[in-house]
């Protein structure tokens, strides 16, 4: 007998099936690939300097602008046949009213990048492109424009940084001292019982500090107006493309650039300082310029109370189930209850919040702890805690699902072991059991903050709104503000993109958005992660 | 009605006399903002969400006099406004619209009185189509019979495509795509009173979340059309001349028609405080106010795309506030 050669049987199923799993996954990568690389590039491409090109139309007409993208014409719109037009951003609104204009190839005569085209960044009122006439005060500039307008530039900054920190130093306190001034008074009316006279020595009391606080007030506020009306002087007298005359207020230009004649050195400059502007910045003109860094901090201070909430609430509530309850149709229930519960739409745990937390509790609050200031209210209003704590009834499930599961994959041996040295259930429950399942609740703590971030809708009505410029946090008592509204980054790209009246000027800006927003969420799952590795390494013996 | 606002929008011009030709300016007769001390505190504004930017920029603007105050704002629709200040929840409600009887029913019942109303610009509301469209012009029966199923303004057919309005080539049989805000809207009601004469939406209008994507919306859709505060315009989009009736003047969306009260989708903005009859506002409120109502102000207005109120009416409202 000859034996035969042993060969595998072909598995034609199996191989189908190793194809169409590898498939599937090739199209999740794609599809996360696409999007993050179409975030990524609008919203990084945003910030890169883009040359100015003078465009001299058939009809005479001169425009100045930046090319933003081409489209082809409508058949029975164009002059020939595939013709094509380019968006071109013209800039100076307080002139032509809209920032971006249609300009089809057959209207066009020529195309030109001179180096002496100037753009202004402003304050206000957006970009501005044209060419500088003149200074004024006259003879600051008169010897060479350039080198005069740069140098009154770097003037004005620094003036406008010292306007920004004794607006922020010494007005502010003295504005804080006046308000909790006026609070006191009402709050000396309040307790003085039904019909019965206030106490006057402490109305006298408070009534002198508010008139020495009053009076430094007003000195500062001079103070300001000078250093304002100092800031004001100088402006530089522009032309625009179609040779209208403007003059600018060289305290309102934020950058003065001249992009035609730009390196590639400067140009990474420039973009290293816009990226940090818009990170760092508080926004401006509605939220369609500037930065958007109370937004970003929002975002990361709400995840961070959320978690502070939803950990010992989540982690408690799973324990009790895993370990405590007694396996029957009670505990089946409660978890159906909890795994449904992720899956009841986010704006119901929003007007859950709103009912709850934001008018009963936080109307309590107020009517016992703050009556002084009604009807301004204190907590009665949404704020960083309301949504937070939203969030955490929100994300709760997550966590109990897998806080439980972790709970479960703890081997009964090691339970055993600690109960047969004699240690008692809450003992081998806190020093075996909850080291060695922290890995699997950390991975619930990370899904729970990614949904967290990315969540709008709810937090709409518990106290995110469009603009907050002071954030929950700062340097005056109690320094933690958490009945504060706050921006968030998600809610920002909603405005921006569908409320903002600038709507096409401001659409790269949502890109550049929604890709921080995803960046937060990376950073924090990051360092989530890297804790649960930390914590696996180090209960892998223990526990096992 | 229609009328009516039409008419209050022409005595308004009257009196201010912004009907000359030339970009618009803000009544030199407004007074300038002047600056008072210990104004602190936070500023709650709930309400429109046309109103929204305006605010936002008011608050900027605002704060500039007043460094240490908060202000908060948010814009989800007139709708939002009068629940907030029933609860007390924003000292400011603004609104795209009046408030409606039963609205201020619901006021008077928790606090005894009405809530003040402040005019603070004018505003006019836009029929939009994409920039490639050829069309140019509309009736407002035209308008009704594209955005309404019950055509109450007079329209005997249905305008469901492009052709019906009298564009031919390939427009002649292109559908209409309606794009349209929802109905939390102060824009949403206002259209259906005066250019729906209170008719119902067709089911197929595309509602909206906010303004700005009513337009970004008819400028990305060949065949769209959408209604918008003027001052959401873009480069994608350009705005319908609107004529009260067949045969009569096709008028265009600029500032002297809107202020003259000739075109016909004009109406006035408004912020709504509670304010207890005889006693004095809020400092924060009052001064919030009085600086909407001021040059400055109303500067902010027209960078925002709308129009400035005249010298009387702020006048008017200052001395109601009072």
């Amino acid at each position: 007998m000859t034996a035969r050669a042993w060969r595998p049987r072909e598995d034609r199923i199996g191989k189908f099936f190793t194809r169409l799993c590898g498939g599937a996954l090739a199209v999740n990568l794609l599809l996360a690939i696409g999007l993050l690389g179409l975030i990524g590039f609008h919203g990084t491409a945003y910030f890169w300097p883009k040359g100015v090109a003078e465009v001299e139309l058939v009809s005479g007409d001169v425009l100045i602008g930046e090319v933003h993208g081409w489209e082809e014409v409508p058949a029975d719109r164009a002059a020939t046949p595939g013709e094509r037009r380019m968006r071109l951003k013209i800039g100076n609104r307080d002139l032509y009213g809209l920032d971006f204009r249609w300009v089809s190839e057959s209207e066009v005569a020529r195309v030109g990048y001179p180096a002496d085209i100037v753009l202004l960044e402003r304050l206000e009122w957006g970009n501005f492109y044209g060419r500088p006439v003149e200074l004024h005060p006259s003879g600051v500039g008169a010897v060479d424009l350039r080198a005069g307008l740069a140098a009154l530039h770097a003037e004005k900054i620094e003036q406008r940084e010292q306007i920004e920190d004794f607006e922020s130093g010494p007005l502010a306190d003295v504005n804080y001292e006046l308000e909790d001034l006026r609070l006191e008074e009402r709050r000396i009316r309040l307790d003085a019982e039904e019909g019965a006279e206030p106490d006057s020595d402490r109305l006298a009391a408070v009534a002198r500090l508010k008139a020495t606080a009053s009076k430094e007030y007003e000195l500062l506020a001079a103070q300001l107006f000078d250093r304002r009306r100092e800031l004001s002087r100088g402006s530089v007298r522009m032309q625009a493309a179609d040779g209208q005359h403007k003059s600018i207020a060289v305290g309102d230009i934020v950058r003065i650039l001249q992009p035609n004649e730009m390196g590639l050195f400067a140009s990474v400059g420039l973009y290293v300082s816009r990226v940090w502007e818009f990170v760092s910045g508080d926004p401006r003109e509605s939220n369609t310029e500037g930065g958007i860094f109370p937004a970003i901090f929002g975002t990361v201070m709400m995840v961070f109370l959320m978690s502070f909430a939803v950990a010992p609430l989540g982690v408690l509530a799973a324990l009790y189930l895993r370990e405590y309850a007694r396996e029957g149709p009670v505990v089946r229930a409660v978890r159906i209850a909890v795994n449904n519960l992720a899956g009841v739409p986010s704006i119901v745990f929003g007007v859950f919040g709103l009912g709850f937390f934001v008018y009963l509790i936080g109307g309590t609050i107020d009517q016992v702890f703050y009556p002084e200031a009604l009807p301004t209210p204190t907590y009665g209003t949404g704020g960083i805690l309301w949504a937070s704590l939203t969030l955490a009834l929100l994300t709760v499930p997550v966590v109990i699902v897998a806080a439980e599961e972790g709970l479960a994959a703890v081997p009964r041996i090691v339970r055993e072991g600690s109960l047969a040295l004699g240690a008692t259930k809450f003992e081998t429950i806190c020093k075996v059991v909850l080291p060695a399942a922290a890995p699997g609740i950390l991975t619930g703590m990370i899904l729970a903050m990614a949904r967290a971030a990315g969540e709008v809708a709810p937090l709409m009505i518990v106290g995110m709104v469009k603009l907050a410029p002071s954030l929950p946090i700062d340097g005056r008592f109690p320094y933690v503000h958490l009945e504060r509204k706050f921006m968030h980054l998600g809610f920002h790209v909603y405005d921006v993109g569908f409320q903002s009246p600038n709507v096409e000027a401001a659409q790269p800006l949502v890109f550049a958005t929604a890709l921080l927003l995803v960046g937060v969420v990376v950073a924090m799952n990051l360092v989530a992660i890297v804790v649960r590795n930390r914590l696996r390494r180090a209960y892998a013996t223990s526990a096992v | 009605m229609l009328n009516q606002s039409i008419l209050v929008v022409s005595a308004m011009l009257m009196t201010s006399g912004l009907a000359s030709a030339g970009p618009i300016e803000v009544d030199p007769d407004i007074e300038k903002y002047a600056k008072v001390g210990g104004v602190t505190g936070n500023l709650n504004s709930i309400g429109s969400d046309t109103l929204n930017n305006l605010m936002t920029l008011w608050a900027e603007g605002f704060q500039k006099n007043y460094p240490s105050v908060r202000t908060q704002i948010e814009g989800k629709g007139s709708s939002t406004a009068p629940p907030a200040l029933i609860a007390a929840t924003a000292q400011i409600g603004p609104m795209s619209r009046a408030m409606k009887p039963s609205e201020v029913d619901e006021f008077e019942k928790r606090f005894g009185y009405a809530p003040t109303k402040v005019r603070v610009a004018v505003d006019a509301l836009a029929v939009y189509v994409n920039k490639d469209n050829p069309l140019d012009q509309l009736t407002i029966a035209q308008v009704d019979a594209m955005f309404s199923k019950t055509r109450l303004c007079g329209a005997t057919g249905d305008l469901s495509t492009w052709g019906q309005t009298g564009i031919g080539g390939d427009w002649a049989t292109r559908p209409i795509s309606l794009y349209g805000r929802n109905s939390a809207s102060g824009t949403y009601g206002y259209f259906k009173k005066n250019a729906l004469c209170r008719g119902d939406y067709k089911d197929t209008v595309k509602e909206q979340p906010g303004s700005a994507s009513v337009v970004q919306g008819v400028a990305e859709d060949l065949q769209g059309v959408g209604y918008s505060g003027i001052g959401y315009k873009t480069s994608g989009v350009k705005t319908l001349s609107l004529a009260k009736k067949s045969g009569g003047e096709y008028v265009a969306t600029t500032p002297d028609m809107v202020l003259s009260g000739k075109y016909p989708l004009a109406r006035f903005l408004y912020l709504y405080v509670n304010k207890k009859p005889g006693a004095a506002l809020d400092p924060l409120v009052r001064e919030f106010l009085n600086y909407v109502l001021s040059q400055e102000g109303q500067k902010v207005v027209l960078k925002d795309g709308y129009l400035p109120i005249s010298a009387k009416i702020a006048a008017t409202e200052t001395a109601n506030l009072k």
